[in-house]
């Protein structure tokens, strides 16, 4: 083509650039079609139809996109990133096609929108339009305290509509309302004839008023609002925005079916925004101040509403006001017809459609003077009773007096004083008063000691004044707050009557124990009966099971007569009592913990004479306050040394650094004892029943007299308590190696079979002294029993002396206090001592109840350990019957001396209860998975008759009892190897084959 | 053994100590004695020569009290650094640290074997620390009192304890009974007899009580002295025939033992004594005071 050209003539001009540019293209499609091909792929390169290299790769991204060829930056596309901070928020971007539009493609874009020029823009919307984008850009530009778009409201439009055009033609002019002008002149005209009416009219306003006010009423209702829109529409907003302003729910209106209120209000927030004060306060000066001063928020909150009846309140009386007036020079004489017109001024704004005001309203404030106030009337008033310690404490402190020489004395008048300062003067008076005579009580009366005695007062006060106020909240509030029949009952002193033990019993049974209870409580001390102080009721929000607890505390600390039956509430099942019994225990043993920490101050005889004396009134039925820490601090008295004993694990390798053998041959400590409670709670149900029934039973026929009987009740208890103490001195060890040593020794039977045809024919026949002699019996065995097992560091002269004393019914005041150390001993903490003291213990009352049904039931069972001790007491005693029979039909020419050696049997068996009890558990375990297990083995031998003869269960039972006690016995017969023993022995041995062989038939 | 021959003349002043001296001790054998005080150390004197030995300084606080083994070789001692030392005789260095205690240590025993070492502590416990083994774990805590243990006896197979909270506990590792007597006053400082079969038991009402340890019984009450709010010791004198305590104004007691008798009293002191140790086979004693001083008493 080239070599072509010369020839050729040209006219016109060449167009070169389509030469060149089609060349190009020429290029670019040779290179797409083919001769890039050859290159090789890193210096290929893609152009666009212009040659242009703009590959935007795989998309339209590619290796230059970007790079000033798509965005225009030499960064290119950068990914968003995505960072949020606390300080700095996020937000969410608004994504539009505009951003992804190139320069020219919105060139394109804006091209085919179509859009009134302005030229033509009657109604003003595109100058609008234009504006608010003209406002964005500028937005964009520059940073704005306000972020985010303009708001519409703001943007005026540069053009105005062709209505204003016209209306401004026609003479209208900005901020006028297009509303009839007339109405305004006139409302102006009539304004200010009211102005110069009113200020003729001074004198007469009340005839006048009421004239021209109706007329100008609803001319105003009407004309205001429209006023305030007009004032306000000067800058036409583009959009009628209502903006949200009160707290309703969305959509809610609450003027829906009141326009009228609606509209009111709607003035009214129209007023309080611009424009309403300067239309009002023209309209009515008095009204247009009045407005604006609630306005300013005077005595209105943020979120109440503006309302008449606001005004209403606030306006009058405030002084601040009227002066504010009076500058406004207005003349003083004005502000009288003033008053009224602000007062019909606001009533005439807050009229509704329809409404008019009462020309007189007949709503007049009635005036009441305050009551006189009588002249002796004290403002504060004092209680003259106990309640407040203080009142003395204002006078000087009397002089410290040394104390009496006599220390008794001192004592005395120390106890007197701390009642006083807590019981009241009142108590003083009474003590005085009956102790006239009673030369130890001179001192009340100003004899000797009288200054000691202030004194002692005065600092038992000071005491008390210091911490009363919570503890006298704590006791008074409970009782203020249920009255029930009981603490109403016991602040009066009356002594309820035990209708849940009567309940309980069966008819016949329930008078004399009835009697009994009765008794015991009036032959007991006073000391006990409502003893617990205050201090220690933990269960004072209930009333009736403080009474059970108290009535437990009696049984277990006390000794006395028994009711026989559980102190529980009828309704409540089994389970729930021996749980309650359980909280029983545990509190009676923080009591008695708490105790030992307090001081005790009085001694013991004088605290009693005192109480006999001076104390009585108040102590017939319970009232506890008066005697409670006082009475504690005498208990405490006798108490101390306290002695108690506990289980205790050393550890293994103390032990052996000691040189000694470890008690417990490093065996795991006994589990929590939570979980045995619950497990044992089943089976105590049945056990304490027929507890209950041979209780009444033994109680009924029995024609002792009554002193007897509680003689021998108390017996009974101290002989539990003695034994339990003994029981648990024991060594375990020991009680494994015997166990573990003897089994062959299981074979042989007792004597005793045959009283287990019928034990309950037996227990009728049960002779009340002989049990003594028993009881005695068996503790001085077992106490010897004892001595010869218990280590050398436990000295069996002290085991003989507790036991010896039972047989030869030492007083049992002496003993008492033993006894009460002992007794709670085997369960001090629930959760330490645990298990093995209570299984014991159950062991041992398992073990004495061995002519029961329920035997192996109660063996297992650990629970209540408390109520254990009145079901050992009781149980023992007809086992101890069970006994007697036995020998009076076995071996009739033996007495006493086999008597006790039946006991000492039956007390090395006890001894051996734990773990005879955790073998039979065993057993029976074992016996449960598999009954074919017919070993030899002696054990499972019985086992298996024991299930045979079920219905023979009480006989079996006790067969297998006194078996394992009879093993147990051989063992320290032949430790003792005493001759008797031995032939005792060997005649139980045959006797037991007889047996067997008796049952095997 | 008459009046005469309690030991009322002084016959040594061991000075040496800054400020008070909490205990003092004689050894097994009473040739030796131990004191250790408020100055963080601890001192070795001859009492007999009035000779000032070896001082052991380790102690971060104050030593409240001291032990030493029977064959003299070890001591270990505890104060209110919490810990419990236990040392060397001869070298004079501290072969391990007990550390377990929550709050001070009142007062230390060996046992009779010198194997274990127990502690009372004001963090309400006894601690049991084996010194055989490289544990410095205690290997029982007893922690059954309701406030500071103050003091802690030893025999063969117990170990007792006397706490603020009024209790003599003595447990028994023979079968594993815990025996508690409750006396109702803050017990300060407990002591065997001789023949170990009664505790004395310095309460914080002004009384010392000797109980009977087979039956718990209170056998007696010794009164006259001042004892209400310092840790005071009190013991037997060694045929068991007197009871010797100090007192908070400078005293010295001796009661008889059966009828409770103030038999001998003397100032051996300016200010509290809080400290006496009855020599083991003599007729001798010695107390230590808050004053700084050990006098040794001799008939």
């Amino acid at each position: 083509m080239e070599s072509d050209e010369e020839d050729f003539v040209f006219y016109g001009t060449p167009i070169e650039r389509e030469e060149e540019i089609n060349s190009r293209k020429r290029k670019s499609v040779a290179d797409a079609s083919g001769t890039m091909r050859t290159l090789p792929h890193w210096k290929q390169e893609v152009r666009d139809e212009e040659g242009r290299r703009r590959f935007h790769g795989a998309f339209t991204g590619g290796f230059s996109a970007g790079h000033y060829n798509t965005v225009g930056s030499k960064e290119g596309w950068t990914p968003q990133s995505f960072t949020s901070s606390r300080k700095n928020r996020a937000e969410v971007k608004q994504q539009d096609i505009l951003n992804f539009l190139d320069e020219d493609e919105k060139a394109e874009l804006e091209g085919r929108g179509l859009g009134t020029s302005s030229q033509f823009d009657t109604f003003g919307f595109t100058a609008v339009e234009l504006a608010r984008k003209q406002a964005d850009k500028e937005q964009q530009q520059r940073p704005s305290a306000i972020p985010g778009p303009v708001p519409d409201e703001l943007i005026v439009p540069a053009a105005e509509s062709i209505g204003v055009k016209l209306l401004l033609k026609m003479g209208w002019r900005q901020g006028r309302a297009i509303k009839d002008s007339r109405a305004n002149s006139r409302y102006d005209a009539r304004r200010d004839a009211r102005k110069a009416f009113l200020r003729f009219s001074t004198g007469d306003v009340k005839s006048e008023i009421p004239n021209s006010e109706p007329f100008q009423d609803d001319d105003d209702t009407v004309s205001q609002p429209a006023k305030g829109d007009v004032s306000s529409s000067q800058s036409t907003p583009v959009y009628v925005i209502n903006p949200k302003q009160d707290l309703h729910g969305l959509g809610f209106d609450p003027y829906k079916h009141a326009p009228e209120f609606m509209e009111m209000k709607r003035a009214r927030t129209a007023g309080n925004q611009e424009g309403y004060k300067k239309v009002f306060s023209t309209k009515n000066n008095l009204f247009g101040f009045r407005t604006e001063r609630i306005a300013s928020g005077f005595g209105i909150g943020a979120l109440e509403e503006l309302d008449v009846e606001d005004e209403d309140v606030y306006t009058s009386g405030y002084e601040f006001e009227e002066t504010y007036v009076q500058e406004e020079d207005e003349p003083p004489s004005k502000m009288i017809t003033d008053g009224k017109q602000k007062l019909i001024g606001r009533k005439v704004e807050g009229v509704l459609l329809g409404f008019r005001i009462a020309s007189k309203s007949d709503y007049q404030m009635e005036r009441f003077d305050p009551p006189v106030i009588p002249k002796d009337f004290i403002p504060h008033h004092k209680f003259a009773g106990p309640l407040i310690g203080g009142y003395k404490l204002a006078d000087t402190p009397p002089v410290e007096v040394p104390p009496p020489e006599d220390n008794n004395l001192k004592l005395l008048i120390e106890g007197v004083a701390t009642l006083v300062a807590r019981c009241g003067k009142l108590f003083e008076d009474l003590s005085r008063e009956k102790n006239k005579s009673n030369p130890l009580f001179s001192f009340l009366n100003g004899g000797t000691g009288q200054e000691y005695y202030s004194r002692k007062l005065w600092e038992e006060q000071l005491k008390h004044v210091d911490q009363p106020k919570p503890q006298f909240d704590d006791k008074l509030s409970p009782s203020l707050e249920r009255m029930t029949a009981e603490s109403r009952g016991k602040i009066l002193g009356e002594k309820p009557l035990a209708r849940s033990a009567k309940e309980l019993n069966p008819p016949a049974a329930s008078d004399g124990v009835h009697v009994q209870y009765n008794l015991s409580d009036t032959f007991t001390k006073p000391t006990s009966s409502g003893g617990m102080p205050e201090v220690v009721k933990p269960f004072k929000d209930d009333p009736a099971k403080q009474e059970r607890f108290e009535q437990f505390l009696k049984e277990k600390y006390q000794g006395g007569l028994r009711t026989g039956a559980p102190v529980g509430a009828i309704n409540m099942s089994e389970a729930a009592r021996a749980r309650e019994r359980l909280d029983f225990e545990a509190a009676a043993e923080a009591i008695e913990k708490g105790k030992g920490l307090k001081e005790a101050k009085l001694s013991a005889e004088h605290f009693v004479d005192f109480l006999a004396t001076g104390g009585m009134q108040f102590t017939s039925g319970g009232v506890e306050e008066v005697k409670d820490t006082k009475l504690e601090g005498l208990m405490m008295e006798k108490m101390f040394p306290k002695r108690e004993e506990y289980q205790w694990r050393p550890a293994p390798i103390l032990c052996k650094r000691f040189d000694l053998i470890d008690p417990y041959m490093g065996k795991p400590p006994p589990a929590p004892r939570m979980r045995s409670k619950l497990d044992t709670l089943i089976f105590t149900s049945n056990s304490v029943k027929s507890t209950k029934v041979e209780e009444s039973l033994t109680s009924t026929p029995s024609s002792l007299p009554q002193s007897n009987a509680e003689e021998k009740d108390t017996d009974g208890s101290e002989n539990v308590n003695e034994k339990v103490e003994v029981e648990c001195v024991d060594r375990p060890v020991d009680l494994y190696k015997a166990i573990f040593s003897d089994e062959s020794d299981d074979e042989e039977s007792t004597s005793t079979l045959k009283q287990a045809e019928d034990p309950n024919k037996k227990v009728e026949v049960a002779n009340t002294t002989l049990n003594r002699l028993i009881a005695g019996d068996f503790l001085e065995s077992l106490g010897k029993e004892l001595g010869l097992e218990v280590p050398s560091d436990l000295p069996p002269s002290k085991k003989g002396q507790t036991a010896a004393p039972q047989n030869e019914a030492v007083p049992v005041g002496e003993q008492n206090v033993n006894i009460l150390s002992v007794e709670d001993k085997p369960y001090p903490t629930p959760s330490t001592t645990g298990i093995l003291s209570d299984h014991r213990m159950t062991g041992f009352a398992g073990h004495d109840l061995n002519s029961r049904k329920e035997d192996n039931k109660l063996d297992h069972n650990s629970a209540g350990s408390g109520s254990k001790i009145m079901e050992s007491t009781s149980s023992k005693k007809t086992s101890g019957k069970v006994y007697e029979e036995e020998m009076y039909k076995d071996k009739g020419d033996r007495k006493a001396n086999n008597r006790r050696v039946d006991i000492h049997r039956d007390c090395s068996g006890s001894s051996s209860s734990e773990d005879e009890k955790r073998r039979k558990r065993s057993r029976r375990r074992r016996y449960k998975s598999s009954d074919s297990e017919d070993s030899a083995s002696s054990d499972d031998y019985h086992t298996k008759e024991h299930s045979k003869s079920r219905d023979r269960k009480k006989g079996s039972s006790q067969g297998k009892k006194s078996q394992r006690k009879h093993s147990k016995h051989h063992k320290h017969r032949h430790r003792d190897s005493s001759p008797r023993d031995h032939h005792r022995s060997r005649k139980d041995r045959t006797v037991s084959e007889r047996e067997k062989h008796r049952w095997r038939d | 053994m008459s009046v005469s021959e309690l030991p009322t003349k002084e016959s040594n002043v061991l000075k040496g100590h800054e400020g008070g001296v909490l205990a003092a001790r004689f050894n097994s054998d009473g040739n030796y004695c131990l004191s250790c005080g408020k100055d963080r150390t601890i001192r070795l004197w001859n009492p007999h020569r009035g000779i000032h030995i070896k001082t052991y300084k380790s102690h971060g606080r104050e030593v409240r009290d001291v032990h030493v083994t029977p064959d003299n070789s070890k001591l270990c001692s505890c104060g209110g650094d919490r810990q419990v030392f236990y040392w060397d005789v001869s070298t004079g260095r501290v072969i391990r640290k007990f550390r377990g205690h929550d709050g001070e240590v009142n007062a230390v025993k060996f046992n009779e074997y010198a194997s274990v070492v127990v502690s009372a502590g004001y963090d309400q416990s006894l601690r049991a620390w084996d010194c055989r083994s490289h544990s410095t774990e205690p290997i029982q805590i007893i922690d059954t009192f309701s406030d500071s243990v103050m003091s802690v006896c030893l025999t063969k197979s117990e170990i007792i304890g006397g706490s603020v909270d009024g209790t003599v506990r003595s447990f028994d590792m023979r079968i594993g009974r815990e025996i508690s007597d409750n006396l109702g006053q803050p017990v300060n400082c407990i002591s065997m007899s001789n023949d170990a079969n009664c505790i004395l038991a310095s309460c914080l009402d002004s009384t010392l009580r000797l109980l009977d340890r087979s039956s718990g019984e209170l056998l007696q009450e010794y009164k006259g002295h001042t004892c209400k709010s310092y840790k005071l010791d009190c013991c037997l004198t060694n045929t068991d025939a007197h009871v010797t305590g100090g007192s908070e104004d400078g005293f010295v007691y001796f009661w008889d033992l059966v009828d409770a008798s103030v038999v001998s009293k003397f100032r051996a002191h300016s200010s509290v004594v809080t400290s006496v140790s009855y020599h083991p086979k003599d007729k001798c004693m010695i107390t230590a005071s808050v004053d700084g001083t050990i006098r040794v008493w001799k008939t």
